[in-house]
């Protein structure tokens, strides 16, 4: 067997910086869709508390609805077998990519596009959302630092977007 | 002094003079004027001409409520704004702007030759004329009208400037930045509260800005404002529109008012929710209503007072007020104090405030009480004002350049009833103000109709001894809307303010009847002998003033207009020559022209090599959505029209979505992967459609399944490999799957490597060739396709696009939804009888199925189509008749939905929709188009390897 394949992304490895805020792209890991009726249900699967409140994340945990949970692990990770319990845990690790907005003014570039009152999304927080038209995930890592999830193909205008709006 | 500029006086910065030109011409400026100021300054009066009779018009206002005085402002290639009030229009040196509406130049205009013809234009004129003959309106009438009647020209080219756009929020949104709204503010941010402070105009103050005694206040409040970490200060930002749960829509003008306009973007859009919104709009001054009043020089005496005290400009040497309100008296009595000269007062009261008069007299300015301007003298600006006793008697003349209108008070309610706010009527201001808020918000100041400019009587017109046919008394600067018209309008029956709003256009100009609204509703009351309560206002609607279509679409421009998305293998197809085409927001490779070749050669070329070698595409725009649970097959049972409880894992199916109605909205096959999950796969254009109508399904019909969807569409890069070879170079790329024909069959999934990447490799075919469609995590797509080709070449594996898809799909009789149906086929109608379970209870669309029309004969079905002429590719969406000797109209009994040339049969073929057609197998119809009538026949869907030998190698 030849080399292994190499991963293509759809937005630079390079940061982009600008003034008081840097837009960079997180690296690869692994991401699955967590799909239950009630929180407990996916904690023997996951071996871990699961977050029952919406908007809330633990440990890698982000609980986007009352019933969808997006978890957050290494790259590579396996995924948690589920098979034949009533609960669905599906691999969306490619599904998005992340993007960092982090710096001074992280809260002025999201607010560009996002219409959400981010000065009262608390850090740990993390909610579906959208940047105009494109759906995104956003987890308020600390008071300047948010990780953006969008679906890959979107990512390339996100990421115009997102830069466009920090060199203003 | 020179020109119209007082000696001293207003916030101009007289230290940086410069100039600026108007129609050509050179006028000196100062840093701080507006464009009206400037010119004021230079004695110009005539601004600009009328919209319908071409009258000539100079400056009413001060700011935005300006009906008259439109201008373009020009600042080189791409960067032509008309329509701009030359009021809100800010100075710079080298600035530069011409005036509107006039050919060849604003002094001689032919098209005032309306103005003497005004006789022939009534209210509802265009209405009434130009009715017939109908086909004259879009070819002649339109056109010609548009041509005499109208406001700046658009802009020829693409705009250069970019645009910003940003959400923001706060706790107290003030809109207004007068004395009321710093006040608000002031308040609002001492209790911690997020304050945003808006305003129109490039420096806070409104009202305050024209009166000297407020500005220390005035500085002083700005600056505790200014040093506040929660109050954010907007000027220059027009609030345009209040929206549902205190939405607020601003455009913030970031370079218009610069020498230098730099990089940045022109203008921001701020979409702000505020917890509590403060209207502090102020309100606008009333013009009165009398022959002539729209010569340029007769203005509002609130913004010739602006022009003194802010600009330092005095809008006349000899000037005149007519008056019916106090306010009035004050503005002028501030302007004489400042130089101006004011030569006298008319005021249509018999009687006046003592201490009024006893001002005038000190002031030396001539009163004359119980009296009415009745005629304008004076073209292109004033030169005298005819005067009548309001109860009879002789006329007078009364030299002066400029006469000020004090006609009472209109609270700015704009975006207060953009809010749903009602309105109260006071007898006492003879004005609509706020009343019960619809959100939360409140009004303060002048727009809550709380202000102290003394008192007013409310008048509909000034009495006159002239014929009221006769004279041109101007309700609507704008649109030429004179009294006379809205009397003729409540005369032929007109009896709600709506209508005659709508007969008269009255209001509907681009400043939406600031000036214009309440004098016109006093005017149908006084005509109906109806109270105005009796009558309404007509409702105001976003924008409060216009705004730039820049400005609205924000960032939406170019790259960022919307996206467009890419699979990971589009780079390698942009790199190796592909012809791309949108599906819905996707961009897919349509086929690959080498040197030399058209598309037809190309796809040709693409179609040749799968049906004898092996052919890659780049199916991953797919849709696909992973179905988890216990219920997994049930659900999908339910919702699809064939059986799927039986399939049994690492098997595949087709399956056909129907709509509750009956008719097909989607399809694609589908693999379970085990007992309780399955891999869908939608339409490209379908993905998100469908996940919707699953989930809505799921959510309101059957929430008691135990199952869940997750849109697996881009966890996935997709690769078909199709063709006789396809086996043999799939070889010896994957791990742990046996590839062969017996353990591996047609419709089938298996899990494995390929070149150890973890993939799902589906056995399908939409081609009729042994296929495979091979499933991997996205970010190897292109790495993997990459390898592909190289494993593939010693077989001349060739990409090929979605037009070579189309005709190798068509030659097999596959459908495309959306092609080869249109929302109203079902099934049975598509030939797709074996795709539905006959024995299933239920599934979505199955009792529509058993409708009447649905059974009926005479429906359309898809059939196949053989042209007489081989070599004649009919066109798609070509309609088909029986008779082709009938006359016109003839009887359409279907039409065309796939047409093309298959070079595998060396023919043309076509899908196509025809009544009853699988019951006219055989027979010819007819296609008649331009030139020539074609013969074909109908024939089955599927034209090459019916019995589908070569799938199953």
């Amino acid at each position: 067997m030849s080399e292994a394949l190499v991963r293509s992304d759809p937005i630079p490895a390079q940061a982009f910086l600008a003034a008081d805020v840097s837009i960079t792209a997180a690296a690869p890991m692994s991401r699955f869709s967590l799909r239950a009726r009630h929180a407990s249900d996916l904690e023997g699967v996951i071996g871990a508390k699961i977050p029952d409140k919406i908007g809330i994340m633990l440990d890698g945990v982000a609980c986007l609805g009352p019933d969808e949970w997006l978890a957050f692990a290494p790259d590579g990770a396996a995924m948690p077998d589920a098979a034949g319990l009533s609960v669905s845990v599906t691999d969306v690790s490619d599904r998005s990519v992340g993007i960092i907005l982090e710096g001074a003014r992280a809260i002025e570039v999201l607010a560009t596009g996002c219409p959400l009152d981010l000065d009262h999304f608390a850090v740990g927080r993390a909610t579906r959302t959208i940047y105009e038209t494109v759906e995104i995930v956003i987890v308020r890592e600390a008071m300047d630092r948010f990780h953006i999830e969008v679906w890959r193909s979107f990512a390339p205008w996100l990421w115009t977007a997102l830069t466009t709006a920090a060199s203003e | 002094m020179t020109g119209y500029r007082l000696p001293t006086g207003g916030r101009i910065d007289r230290a940086t003079p410069f100039k600026v030109r108007f129609d050509g011409r050179s006028y000196p400026a100062f840093a701080g004027d507006s464009l009206a100021s400037a010119l004021l300054a230079n004695g110009v009066r005539l601004f600009g001409r009328s919209f319908k009779y071409h009258r000539p018009r100079g400056i009413v206002g001060s700011g935005s409520e300006e009906p008259n005085a439109l201008i373009s402002v020009t600042r080189g290639s791409g960067r032509f704004t008309p329509n701009l009030r030359a009021t809100n229009v800010e100075v710079y040196p080298g600035f530069e702007a011409e005036s509107q509406n006039r050919w060849p130049s604003l002094r001689y205009d032919f098209g005032a030759i309306n103005d003497r013809l005004g006789m022939f234009f009534p209210a509802g004129f265009y209405n009434k004329t130009f009715m017939w003959p109908r086909s004259f309106w879009e070819k002649l009438y339109e056109p010609a009208i548009r041509r005499m009647a109208g406001l700046g020209k658009p802009p020829t080219e693409e705009d250069p400037d970019h645009y910003s756009a940003t959400y923001a929020h706060c706790d107290v949104l003030i809109i207004g930045a007068g004395p009321a709204g710093i006040d608000a503010a002031l308040e609002a941010a001492s209790s911690n509260q997020r304050v945003i402070l808006i305003d129109e105009q490039d420096e806070a103050g409104g009202g305050a800005l024209a009166d000297p005694a407020l500005w220390p206040w005035l500085a002083r409040s700005m600056k505790a404002l200014a040093g506040m970490a929660n109050v954010t200060i907007l000027t220059r930002t027009t609030a345009f529109g209040y929206f549902h749960d205190n939405f607020i829509g601003a455009v913030e003008r970031l370079t218009d008012h610069l020498a230098d306009i730099g990089s940045g973007p022109r203008e921001k859009l701020w979409r702000i929710r505020a917890g509590e919104v403060v209207l502090a709009q102020g309100a606008i001054e009333r013009p009165l209503v009398f022959d002539g009043n729209d010569t340029p020089g007769v203005m509002l005496a609130s913004a010739a007072k602006v022009f003194a005290l802010r600009y330092g400009v005095a809008v006349g040497r000899s000037v005149a007020l007519m008056a019916s309100h106090d306010s009035g008296w004050q503005e002028v009595f501030a302007m004489a104090r400042a130089g101006v000269g004011i030569s006298a007062i008319i005021d249509v009261r018999d009687e006046v405030d003592a201490d009024l008069r006893a001002q005038a007299h000190d002031l030396g300015i001539d009163v004359r009480l119980g009296q009415s301007v009745i005629g304008v003298r004076g073209r292109h600006g004033v030169t005298a004002i005819e005067i009548a006793r309001n109860d009879g008697g002789a006329s007078s003349t009364l030299g002066c350049d400029a006469v000020l209108m004090a006609g009472g008070w209109t609270p700015t309610v704009h975006l207060w009833s953009h809010s749903k706010g009602t309105l109260a009527w006071r007898d006492d201001l003879g004005a609509f103000v706020p009343d019960v808020a619809a959100e939360k918000a409140r009004c303060v100041g002048a727009c809550a109709g709380l202000w102290n400019f003394g008192q007013g009587l409310t008048i509909d017109a000034l009495s006159t001894p002239k014929d009221k046919a006769r004279i041109k008394a101007f309700v609507d600067f704008q649109n030429d809307v004179t009294a006379k018209d809205i009397r003729l309008a409540v005369r032929e029956g007109f009896r709600s303010i709506e209508h005659i709003k709508r007969y008269t256009t009255n209001g509907m100009a681009t400043d939406q009847g600031k000036t214009s609204n309440l004098n016109g509703l006093q005017i149908a009351s006084a005509a109906l002998s109806r109270p105005v309560t009796d009558i309404g206002l007509t409702t105001f609607r976003p924008p409060y003033t216009p705004q730039t279509f820049g400005a609205l679409a924000g960032h939406a421009k170019g790259p960022l207009f919307q996206p467009t998305r890419k699979t990971n293998i589009d780079g390698w197809a942009d790199e190796n020559g592909a012809v791309f085409e949108l599906v819905a927001q996707w961009r897919r490779a349509r086929y690959f022209p080498k040197a030399g070749e058209d598309m037809l050669a190309a796809v040709n070329r693409e179609c040749r090599m799968v049906r004898s070698s092996v052919g890659i595409f780049d199916a991953s725009t797919l849709g696909k959505i992973e179905v988890v649970g216990p219920d997994a097959a049930e659900f999908l049972n339910r919702m699809y029209t064939n059986p799927w409880k039986a399939l049994e894992p690492g098997r595949c199916r087709y399956g056909l979505l129907l709509k509750e109605d009956g008719f097909i909205t989607d399809d694609g096959v589908s693999a379970r992967l085990a007992p309780d999950r399955f891999h869908l796969t939608t339409t490209t254009g379908g993905a998100a459609r469908v996940l919707n109508m699953m989930e809505d399904y799921l959510q309101t019909e059957w929430p008691d399944l135990n199952v869940w969807l997750t849109s697996t569409t881009e966890q996935y890069a997709v690769i078909a490999l199709q063709g006789p070879n396809a086996r043999k170079v799939l070889e010896p790329l994957v791990e742990g799957i046996d590839l062969s024909a017996e353990a591996f069959p047609h419709m089938a999934i298996r899990e494995g490597l390929i070149c150890g990447i973890p993939t799902r490799l589906f056995r399908v075919s939409f081609t009729g060739e042994l296929g495979f469609e091979i499933n991997v995590p996205s970010a190897y797509g292109r790495a993997l396709w990459e390898r592909i080709m190289a494993e593939g070449a010693r077989y001349d594996i060739t990409p090929y696009g979605t037009e070579a898809m189309h005709v190798l799909r068509a030659e097999k009789g596959f459908i495309i939804v959306g092609q080869d149906t249109d929302g109203t086929v079902t099934p049975f109608d598509a030939g797709l009888d074996w795709a539905v379970g006959k024995k299933k209870p239920d599934f979505v669309g199955k009792r529509s199925l058993a409708r009447p029309d649905l059974v009926a004969s005479g429906r359309k079905q898809l059939v196949g189509l053989l042209t007489e002429d081989p070599n004649y590719v009919l066109e798609e969406g070509a309609q088909i008749v029986a008779d082709p000797n009938q006359s016109v109209p003839m009887k359409m009994i279907g039409h065309v939905t796939s047409s093309y040339w298959s070079e595998t049969l060396g023919r043309s073929i076509a899908l196509a929709l025809v009544a009853d057609g699988h019951h006219k197998m055989g027979q010819d119809v007819f296609i008649p188009m331009p030139g020539k009538t074609h013969v074909a026949t109908i024939s089955s869907t599927i034209f090459y390897d019916a019995e589908g030998a070569r799938l199953n190698v």
